[in-house]
């Protein structure tokens, strides 16, 4: 080396400076080590804060307070036709029946005492003595114990949420109702156990019989007519996109606007189905066919991006041998191409289906909000779904509504579960052909 | 239709016989275009019955562009636009009453990179039988596998285990599977661009070998970098550079006694 040109290092000087720059250089990885931790520790943090709120919440919401009474069940009185038709049961007299049984426990005197000891049981009690009845006319004539949800707000003291040492004016249940419950609580008669409404039971007003049933229904029934249209227009779409379509400026645009739509809000959707599905086809409102439709419209550009992904993922030299042994473009497409793409496209289908089983907002547009007591038997039969009964139910004012918000809550969480480990299951399978 | 009068009579700047006593395929004055880009210039040849020929030149040549006209793979391309004539027992193989379908089933294909099905060993040589119904009962399409896979030297080695996929195989297996899947509809013509440069040394002389068989049954054309591949294996070797084919006749006389100075410059390891 010329000595005069001194810009070259010798090896000793050149070894010591990339030591030190090695120094530096660990320094710099450890630090981002230590950031990326620090994020993971902030967002898994975040998340147990919330599974743990949402569990000590929740769970508690799916038991509930109950009163075990020895009821006569009176032929006469509960059956006064004799002929077991629900409509005899209907006009029968379970409610008092229930309720003597109660007075023969607590005794209430006089007609303010009795009017304190009917607000202790739910105002279900009588429909469950007509079941018990429809489905065992034996036990007429008989003395049973049968257990009674309690008044949500019974329930609510029972668990401690409202307090004995409020003033009585301004609780709301007063101090003969609080002596009754007593009275039942040292007699045994109170119970707290898994509740029978909370997944049997439908919308309702009085929070302890109100369920998510309906609910949970409505949302099935709706993701199935979302997944029957959204998933064959996706992928038809998708295959057409990336096999058929020319590439022009046409194609262009289309491509752009299906990658717009998918960042749109989805309430714009629930506009969208509100002006057409209802404005121009008159379709009913509420019902799970319409809403499944709007959550297609939502889904179909989740499903077409990832699906087209998929396509674009399989191997050129699969397509190769195929058209090289003389496969048409469909058998090409049918046989190689759709098979082996299934498994992103279903990953990117049922990660759509999870945005659309939580959404509420453009169903709100298109009135599943609505107070519906009866169970849908079908897409044609209004109804509503799991997170929008649970924004109903975070809306009522009663104490036992904030548990059982909770309690849909982890329902709709398990169910979200439930579809990506499907989604996962399903996917391993299908990749594991080979 | 190309009538025999002028087929014979084509101006061509290629060295050496492009002509066959006994035709299969002809090409004449062939243009292939990348869009704008020609990446085949005015290419004439013939591909004899029961020859195996070879294509050699430098990367980027134009040998595999020209391979995939000759069943129209390059269809498959969108930018690609192929002009000329190039027919197969003198059926033009661009007219519009052709199908690539029943074109593809006369001239198989095997790549570079070997490219099973993701299916069974099995489902992999039967796909081809089977979109094209040559068999009508489980037993002869049974047959037409075992009989393919035979022929392709596999059988022994994969008798046991047609049910398993064929992507589990080693490389030079699954080359010799796509051959036994070309072979299983029953082609006229194979053609292999560069069918070994994936394998190691072993691999690629059972395939060698395996070509050689072939031969004696099928007009096979093979892209090579390896001139000792073309060489061992072919009767006929044509040169090619930069899109035009420069010389083309027996194997031996291009390898010992080229009269192009460019092939002589490629084979002697000048151009590469
Ligand atoms: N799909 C394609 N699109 C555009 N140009 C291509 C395409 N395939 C090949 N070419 C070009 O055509 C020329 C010939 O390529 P190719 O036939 O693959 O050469 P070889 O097989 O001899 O190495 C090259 O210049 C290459 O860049
Ligand atoms: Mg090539």
């Amino acid at each position: 080396m010329n000595k005069n040109n001194s810009k070259m290092l010798t090896a000793d000087e050149a070894s010591k400076i990339v030591a030190s720059s090695v120094i530096r250089r660990r320094k710099k990885n450890a630090r981002l080590k230590t950031y990326g931790r620090i994020a993971i520790g902030l967002a898994v943090s975040f998340l147990i804060f919330l599974f743990v709120s949402i569990f000590s919440k929740g769970i508690p919401g799916f038991f509930q307070y109950y009163v075990t009474l020895d009821v006569y069940l009176d032929r006469d009185r509960l059956d006064p036709k004799g002929d077991l038709s629900p409509e005899s049961l209907y006009n029968g007299d379970a409610r008092s029946i229930v309720l003597e049984s109660l007075y023969k426990v607590i005794k209430p005197k006089g007609r303010k005492e009795k009017k304190a000891a009917k607000k202790i049981i739910s105002s279900n009690a009588d429909v469950r003595i007509s079941k018990m009845v429809l489905d065992d006319p034996n036990i007429l004539g008989k003395i049973i114990p049968i257990t009674f949800a309690v008044d949500d707000d019974i329930d609510s003291f029972l668990r401690g949420y409202i307090k004995r040492e409020t003033p009585s004016s301004e609780r709301r249940i007063n101090d003969k109702v609080i002596k009754f419950v007593d009275k039942l609580s040292a007699e045994n008669k109170i119970s707290y156990k898994f509740s029978d409404y909370i997944l049997t039971g439908s919308a309702s007003r009085s929070p302890e019989i109100a369920g998510i049933k309906g609910a949970f229904i409505g949302s099935m029934l709706t993701l199935a007519v979302c997944f029957i249209i959204a998933f064959p227009l996706g992928v038809a779409t998708a295959v057409y996109l990336e096999e058929f379509a020319p590439k022009n400026k046409i194609t262009e645009i289309i491509e752009v606007n299906i990658n717009n739509l998918a960042a749109v809000p989805s309430v714009v959707f629930g506009i969208l189905g509100l002006a057409i599905f209802i404005g121009i086809f008159g379709m009913p409102r509420s019902i799970p066919l319409l809403g499944g439709m709007v959550l297609a419209l939502m889904t179909l550009p989740t499903i077409i991006i990832s699906s087209r992904a998929a396509i674009r993922a399989v191997p050129p030299s699969i397509k190769d041998a195929a058209y090289g042994i003389g496969a048409s473009k469909l058998q090409t497409i049918f046989h190689h191409v759709l098979p082996l793409a299934m498994p992103g496209m279903l990953t990117g289908t049922i990660i759509g289906m999870a945005q659309a089983l939580g959404e509420t907002a453009p169903l709100l547009m298109i009135g599943m909000v609505a107070f519906i007591v009866d169970i849908p038997g079908g897409v044609t039969d209004p109804g509503t779904v799991l997170p929008v009964q649970i924004f109903m139910w975070a809306d009522f004012a009663e104490r036992m509504f904030i548990q059982k918000t909770s309690s849909a809550i982890i329902v709709l969480l398990v169910f979200l579960i439930l579809m990506n480990a499907a989604a996962v299951i399903l996917r391993k399978r299908l990749e594991r052909r080979w | 239709m190309v009538s025999n009068s002028n087929i014979n009579n084509v101006k061509t700047k290629t060295i050496g016989e492009i002509f066959s006593k006994d035709p299969k395929i002809i090409c004449r004055n062939v243009d292939v275009f990348y869009g704008e880009k020609q990446a085949i210039k005015d290419v004439s040849i013939d591909i004899a019955s029961r020859e195996i020929i070879s294509f050699i030149g430098p990367s980027g040549c134009g040998k595999s562009t020209f391979l995939r006209c000759l069943n129209r793979m390059n269809d498959t391309i969108d930018t690609c636009k192929v002009k000329g004539s190039i027919s197969l027992d003198k059926e033009d193989i661009y007219d519009e009453k052709i199908d690539v379908v029943t074109l593809r089933a006369k001239i198989g294909m095997v790549f570079q990179k070997p490219n099973p099905f993701p299916k069974s060993i099995y489902e992999n040589v039967a796909y081809g039988p089977k979109i094209h119904g040559l068999s009508s009962s489980k037993e002869e399409l049974d047959f037409i596998v075992e009989n393919s896979l035979k022929d392709s030297g596999l059988w022994e080695e994969v008798k046991d285990r047609l049910q398993s996929p064929g992507t589990g195989l080693s490389g030079g297996q699954q080359q010799r599977l796509c051959i036994a899947r070309a072979i299983a509809v029953s082609p006229e013509i194979i053609l292999m661009d560069e069918p070994c440069s994936a394998l190691d040394p072993i691999a690629t002389a059972k395939i060698e070998e395996l070509i050689n068989q072939l031969g004696k049954n099928y007009s096979i054309v093979i892209v090579t970098h390896s001139m000792q591949q073309a060489a061992r294996i072919s009767q006929r070797t044509a040169y090619f550079h930069l899109g035009e084919l420069i010389e083309v006749g027996e194997t031996k006389k291009i390898f010992t006694m080229p009269e192009d100075k460019q092939t002589e410059a490629y084979i002697s390891g000048r151009i590469g």
